[in-house]
């Protein structure tokens, strides 16, 4: 993990247009945090978080949006919602990381975690194409794009047998309207 | 009592099972299941992830279809879709400014999809038919099979899009195996999260997450994982084997879909419930409970 991670902010980086963005577009009110650390206490996945939800919360208020763009938490939070119903606040914490990923991502910030990255863009390109996603096919593709040729293979020999890989891309009737969900939503917004 | 169904798409190829089993199960139990013609991918975590927007949108789609089928209701056995569908009707319902955004950019009114309600099918038959009306079906008691009831993270979370059982102590799903004749058991897990779809991009993360569940089960005493969504059961059922390698444990826990095991207690064979479909078997716990 990069020593980045962990700069110190300094205290004249301070601004708070993250805060009022967060407030306008998510309906999230991060100044209500106090700072109990319930969130990190029962989050799934701390243990490999750069950053504990709490101090996510804190970075918002910070206004420390490059810190934010770039930590390696956007890209292992399970969204197991733990954290919002622990919170005394009802901080939405999943929804800040899913707005600031959306952002990193449209922003194409990198990430150390590419194959989660790029598992969520071939997924949504399998939803594009036929409206659904065809399993078997999309791991497939995955191991392919992410050149790990062998990963899975035993396990994969496994669920051929029990019938579990089908090799079928169901196809939507009317995709016609699924795609103009993409294009004018995602395409639109893009840029 | 007629409901649209949406299975989604781990229910069309991987959890095949789960959706032949819940077909079986509520028309059992007379609930009429109507699948929603030509549904859409809810865009599970992937549209969540990157776009939000879109997610509420590819819902919208499906609430919109239900709609159009002339019914309130629709249901789903997956936790994942039920999270997204759920989230979807419930920003339609209260957040007019990203409904207005959405019906521009994509053109469309969301007026009917508004109306539709949803909910999980594991709640759905606690509601509509309850541990007494599900006393009633059972032929074949699960005799005292001791089952840690696994109801994950979306089932119940969050709390104010779920609204159903406790976020973090459920109880629904022990109830329902209790209605069936099993021994459901005390344990910590019942509610921690599997590692979701992180499966094929970052295994460790399941191995990790899904090895503290099977652990959690195997203190606890339990010959089986009752899941109620195809991702919880994917991931225990195909990562057990890396996770007991990691923890050099052999667990060999089966991780059985609730509608399997309501099934069999209704007299269903083992085979029409597909569970000769799970990687890890259940035949031996099956035959010692004379089921098999
Ligand atoms: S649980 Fe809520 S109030 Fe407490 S630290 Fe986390 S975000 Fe702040
Ligand atoms: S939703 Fe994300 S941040 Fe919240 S508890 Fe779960 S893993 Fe942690």
């Amino acid at each position: 993990m990069s020593a980045d991670f962990y700069k110190p902010m300094r205290l004249n980086e301070i601004d708070s247009s993250l805060q009022e963005e967060i407030k306008k577009v998510c309906d999230i009110n991060v100044e209500l945090c106090m700072e109990c650390g319930k969130c990190t206490g029962g989050c799934s996945n701390a243990h490999i978080f750069d950053y504990t939800p709490r101090k996510i919360v804190q970075l918002v208020k910070l206004g420390a949006e490059k810190t934010l763009l770039s930590m390696d938490a956007l890209w292992t939070c399970v969204s197991c919602q733990l954290c919002v119903d622990r919170c005394p606040s009802q901080i939405n914490i999943p929804h800040i990381m899913d707005y600031i990923r959306e952002k990193a991502h449209r922003q194409g910030v990198k990430t150390r975690r590419i194959n989660v990255e790029l598992f969520h863009d071939l997924m949504l390109n399998s939803i594009r194409k036929t409206g659904r996603v065809a399993e078997a096919p999309l791991m497939l593709n995955f191991n392919l794009r992410s050149r790990q040729y062998m990963k899975d293979a035993v396990l994969g020999g496994r669920m051929f047998l029990k019938g579990k890989l089908s090799p079928f891309s169901p196809v939507v009737k009317d995709i016609d309207h699924v795609r103009r969900l993409f294009k004018k939503i995602a395409d639109n917004r893009e840029g | 009592m007629d409901i649209a169904y949406f299975p989604g798409c781990s229910l069309h190829a991987m959890a095949h099972e789960y959706d032949t089993s819940t077909r079986l199960v509520c028309q059992r139990l007379g609930i009429n299941l109507y699948e929603v013609p030509d549904w859409n991918c809810c865009g599970a975590t992937a549209a969540h992830s990157l776009d939000h927007h879109l997610s509420v949108g590819l819902s919208s789609r499906n609430l919109a279809l239900v709609k159009d089928m002339n019914l309130k209701q629709m249901t789903t056995p997956c936790a994942g879709c039920f999270n997204r569908l759920k989230t979807a009707s419930v920003e339609l319902k209260q957040n007019d400014d990203l409904t207005a955004e959405i019906e521009k950019l994509a053109g469309i009114s969301l007026t009917g999809a508004k109306e539709v309600e949803v909910a999980h099918t594991l709640q759905v038959i606690m509601e509509a038919v309850g541990m007494e009306g599900i006393k009633e079906q059972v032929i074949k008691p699960l005799n005292g099979m001791k089952l840690a009831a696994y109801s994950g993270c979306l089932i119940t979370r969050p709390r104010a899009i779920a609204q159903f059982d406790d976020p973090e102590q459920p109880v629904a799903l022990d109830h329902l195996l209790q209605a069936l004749g099993a021994q459901p058991v005390h344990w910590s897990h019942k509610a921690e999260c599997c590692g979701g779809g992180f499966a094929a991009s970052d295994t460790d993360i399941v191995v990790d997450l899904g090895g503290q569940v099977l652990e959690a089960a195997r203190q606890a005493g339990a010959e089986a994982i009752v899941a109620a969504c195809p991702m919880c059961q994917t991931n225990l059922d195909t990562r057990q084997r890396a996770i007991e390698d990691e923890r050099g444990i052999k667990y060999n826990l089966p991780i059985v879909y609730f509608t399997q095991l309501m099934g069999l207690a209704f007299s269903y064979s083992p085979r029409q419930m597909g569970l000769n479909r799970l990687l890890t078997s259940p035949t031996t716990l099956l035959r010692s409970r004379g089921l098999s």
